[in-house]
């Protein structure tokens, strides 16, 4: 397939090879993300019951309480953090959340030409994103 | 974003781990927003203290924080936390006292006081035009629209990363040009108590959303009423501020109006209980002032709570520190003055309580959801009534 390159904008430095699991809806780490398992807890979400870890976590943006930074950070102490986050416009909380729990992050992509199990490089040094393989089914955590 | 050789050092990490978090925070929010540089700020409030909220997820960060020698270096204050010690902590399992008293810990150790108020600018007033990094939505709008002093809307995060730097980035409410009022609204039906400003508040926040109003029809409002109005405001909008006492009208304002009914309707939606008997009468959200406490001691003189209903009333341990006779008067009729905790962020379910009659309208829009528990929203006197015996 012809490579596909997307440029973005640095948030959190990091390189990284992962992959993609896509969501089209905003994500609320607290209440939404359970800390104990990295799973997606939240109702009617199109990612409910995926899991984040390991993961390059596409979604549009962030909402809901700033406590979800902590939630962050408390996922990646237990390693169940996504590997690299990439937004379409980033927002403080996921942004604060990725600085303090060290995930490499990037925004400004449009995630709509990410599909979930793409596998995907990041740089997120230089805010670029490049989807190395497409894969068409969805493939499940741990 | 332009920094200085000193912020430069501190972002690299020679300041240590906490300072450079810190500034990392400041930096990549600032860039996010616009800004051009920082700017000192007066003092911080920080929100997310209650270990009810917060949960397991940031004991872990504070401490790192703390023992990587974050230090605040402005005046900082905290919101309240999940319970009181004195009375509801002695109710709670001993786990819960411990977690949340950890999280005060650490934030102890970083120099921040324990104020444990949502109404900290009753501890300190801050200065007129002074910049602030403040979290807690209510009293942003409050101080952005009473007192005159500037603050964006902070997170949790962010307000503990701006009391550790000491600074804050300019953009939003720190710049001028974003603090002029941008709609008017004429309220057509005169208030007649503090719940009619929090319904008021309720009601314009979901249409308001991020602007910033002038409100017509306040006449002789109290700062206690508009305490209320704030508060509401900021639960469904994202108003920062307001403006009540000015004139000024340019033609090409959107203008909206409210009518007696859409105030009717409001408060009729903040109550969800049937008819049955509230177990706890709530009145201090945000935290009461010192003139709200001198008033309820002087409705409740001579009077008893009835047996089987809890009835709080939650302020700082400032003000009831200075609020002479009147907590014994309360404390006499049979009622708690609660300090340094807020019921919404408090252990209400653990402690059986299912039906909460306040005359708080963010109170009674959050309860539902946060505290599982039907509401019945009313004016003090009526909750007064409901608190004591006939």
């Amino acid at each position: 397939m012809r490579q596909i390159i997307l440029k973005g904008r640095t948030i959190v430095e990091g390189h990284c090879k992962a992959e993609a699991l896509v969501s089209t809806k905003p994500i609320s780490f607290l209440g939404g993300v359970d800390p104990d398992n990295g799973k997606i807890i939240e109702k009617n979400h199109d990612l409910h019951g995926e899991c984040i870890k390991g993961k390059a976590l596409c979604f549009p943006h962030g909402h809901g309480s700033t406590v979800g930074s902590y939630v962050l950070y408390s996922l990646a102490k237990k390693k169940l953090a996504p590997k690299v986050i990439v937004n379409q416009t980033a927002d403080p909380v996921v942004v604060v959340g990725a600085i303090i729990a060290d995930i490499p992050m990037i925004d400004q992509i449009d995630i709509r030409q990410i599909k979930t199990g793409d596998t995907v490089e990041v740089d997120a040094y230089t805010g670029v994103i490049k989807i190395l393989k497409r894969k068409e089914n969805k493939s499940s955590c741990i | 974003m332009y920094l200085t050789k000193e912020e430069e050092r501190i972002y690299d990490g020679e300041h240590g781990w906490a300072n450079q978090i810190c500034m990392k925070i400041l930096v990549r929010l600032g860039e996010l927003f616009h800004a051009t540089r920082l700017i000192p700020i007066e003092s911080a409030h920080v929100s997310g203290v209650s270990y009810k909220t917060l949960g397991d997820a940031p004991g872990k960060f504070l401490e790192t924080l703390a023992n990587a020698d974050g230090k605040v270096r402005v005046k900082a204050t905290l919101n309240p936390q999940s319970f009181d010690p004195e009375y509801l902590g002695r109710k709670l399992p001993e786990h819960i006292r411990e977690k949340q008293l950890n999280i005060l810990r650490q934030f102890e150790k970083m120099g921040f006081t324990q104020s444990l108020t949502c109404t900290p600018y009753y501890l300190e007033k801050p200065k007129t035009g002074s910049h602030l990094a403040w979290a807690e939505s209510s009293a942003v709008v409050y101080t952005n629209s009473i007192l005159g002093a500037w603050t964006n809307r902070e997170g949790g995060p962010s307000a503990l990363a701006a009391a550790i730097i000491g600074k804050t980035p300019n953009y939003g409410m720190h710049k001028a040009e974003n603090r002029q009022p941008n709609i008017l609204v004429n309220v057509k039906t005169s208030l007649k108590n503090e719940a009619e400003f929090g319904a008021l508040g309720i009601y314009l926040g979901k249409i308001l959303k991020d602007k910033i109003p002038i409100i017509w029809g306040l006449k002789n409002a109290s700062e206690d009423e508009l305490k209320q109005l704030g508060a509401a405001l900021a639960t469904t909008g994202m108003v920062n501020m307001f403006y009540h006492n000015i004139q000024l009208e340019r033609r090409t304002m959107e203008k909206i109006s409210v009518e007696a009914n859409d105030l009717k309707r409001t408060v009729e939606s903040l109550s969800t209980a049937a008819k049955s008997k509230p177990d706890l009468v709530f009145i201090g959200c945000p935290h009461c002032s010192l003139t709200e406490i001198r008033r309820i001691a002087k409705l409740v003189d001579g009077k008893k709570v009835d047996a089987g209903t809890e009835f709080w009333i939650c302020t700082s341990r400032y003000v009831k520190e200075r609020s002479g006779n009147s907590v014994e008067r309360i404390e006499k009729s049979g009622g708690y003055v609660l300090t340094g905790m807020c019921t919404i962020v408090s252990w209400t379910e653990t402690l059986g309580i299912k039906t909460i009659i306040t005359n708080s309208a963010k109170t009674a829009y959050y309860a539902p959801t946060l505290n599982k528990a039907e509401t019945v929203f009313a004016p003090l006197k009526q909750c007064l009534k409901t608190a004591l015996e006939e």
